[in-house]
């Protein structure tokens, strides 16, 4: 009876378990990293990263995920070239040594069938830490000309940039960094 | 005497309230984004590059009043084609109005703090009330210009059809924009 119950369940496994990992290429015109920084106490920085490329897997049954990105830090668009030259340099983003940053998670939380959280390890600058991004908005739908499904929403997290050795300028301006992130990938 | 003119001089000018002063807008700290949604799932955001402006502020009297034009010719998405959309005559219509202006007559006060700007925003030809809060609201003495410097963070949500731009209503993109706004005023 027990090795009957044991087949019946192997049997039943794959069926019950058949979602497998869908995989979204992140759509760069729909994904960007923006940071925010508070200056002297007053008034909010912005800047902007574009995403070069990454893919996110989702398993919604099993309620597991893994991302992956390439985020440009040499790209650093605040809207003020002689800023960006700035952010460039050695003691902050340090682009030249380091071009690009890198996040990797295969920790995701759910609610549901939505991504409420994404934990993982972000290197900048050559530096890895810890990072968690918590979904503001999260959800899918059919894109009308492509006609494949496209799933992204809104995440925040925060970092001290101090951990990376990117402290210039403290504390005049923030150690602590607000993440902005808008994903959008579409189903391959 | 001379002793006693400077001593009223000096009494009176304790008791004086002090005079509006003008700030000029600093550009390298003073930005528009806008957020707006994406088919339900992410969000969009855009930044306003290039402005110009003045502020009266009297922060004893409590009273203000701001001036601001921004070019709307040097709008910035991180998507080439789509900062070309949103110049055409379906969005900004930047051919005929290449600018917008935001004038705000009633600055509202918490304490010694800039709480509201009321004012318009004219846009597409069209002027409209808008009103602006603050998120927050700082005055400081810069260390590198050696003069005082007030800004702080602001936002509105306006319903951009109230201006005419109705492009995409009837497919979906939303009507609500977020305007957040960072700013700087150097005293001159």
């Amino acid at each position: 009876m027990q090795r009957l119950c044991a087949c019946a369940a192997l049997v039943l496994a794959p069926a019950v378990a058949a979602a497998q990992p869908v995989v979204y290429r992140l759509d760069p015109q729909h994904t960007f990293v923006t940071f925010e920084v508070l200056h002297f106490g007053t008034s909010t920085l912005r800047g902007r990263f574009p995403v070069a490329e990454g893919h996110v897997e989702l398993d919604r049954a099993a309620q597991r995920g893994y991302a992956s990105l390439r985020i440009e830090t040499a790209r650093v668009d605040t809207g003020m070239p002689v800023f960006d030259a700035r952010l460039r340099q050695g003691d902050l983003l340090s682009t030249e040594a380091s071009p690009v940053a890198y996040f990797v998670a295969s920790n995701f939380s759910f609610d549901g069938e939505r991504v409420s959280a994404v934990r993982g390890e972000l290197t900048l600058r050559g530096v890895g830490q810890g990072v968690e991004l918590r979904a503001l908005r999260f959800g899918c739908h059919t894109h009308p000309q492509l006609r494949r499904e496209v799933c992204g929403g809104d995440f925040e997290g925060e970092l001290r940039r101090g951990d990376f050795g990117a402290s210039f300028g403290m504390p005049f301006v923030a150690n602590r960094v607000r993440l902005v992130v808008q994903v959008e990938g579409i189903r391959d | 005497m001379n002793k006693l003119l400077i001593a009223a001089s000096l009494g009176l000018a304790m008791t004086l309230p002090a005079h509006a002063a003008t700030y000029a807008i600093d550009p390298t700290h003073t930005f528009v984004f806008y957020e707006i949604g994406h088919f339900g799932t992410s969000t969009n955001r855009g930044r306003f590059d290039r402005k110009e402006g003045t502020v009266q502020f009297d922060r004893a009297a409590k009273t203000g009043k701001v001036e601001i034009s921004f070019d709307l010719t040097a709008i910035s998405t991180g998507v080439a084609p789509l900062d070309k959309h949103l110049q055409s005559a379906d969005f900004f219509d930047t051919a005929k109005h290449p600018s917008a202006k935001f004038v705000g007559e009633k600055f509202v006060f918490n304490g010694d703090k800039v709480a509201e700007v009321v004012g318009t925003l004219t846009l597409l030809g069209k002027t409209q009330p808008v009103t602006l809060k603050a998120s927050q609201f700082n005055c400081y003495t810069n260390p590198m210009l050696k003069r005082e410097v007030c800004g702080g963070d602001f936002e509105t949500t306006i319903k951009r059809s109230q201006w005419g731009m109705n492009w995409g209503l009837n497919m979906g993109v939303p009507d609500e924009v977020r305007l957040l706004i960072q700013v700087e005023a150097i005293k001159q």
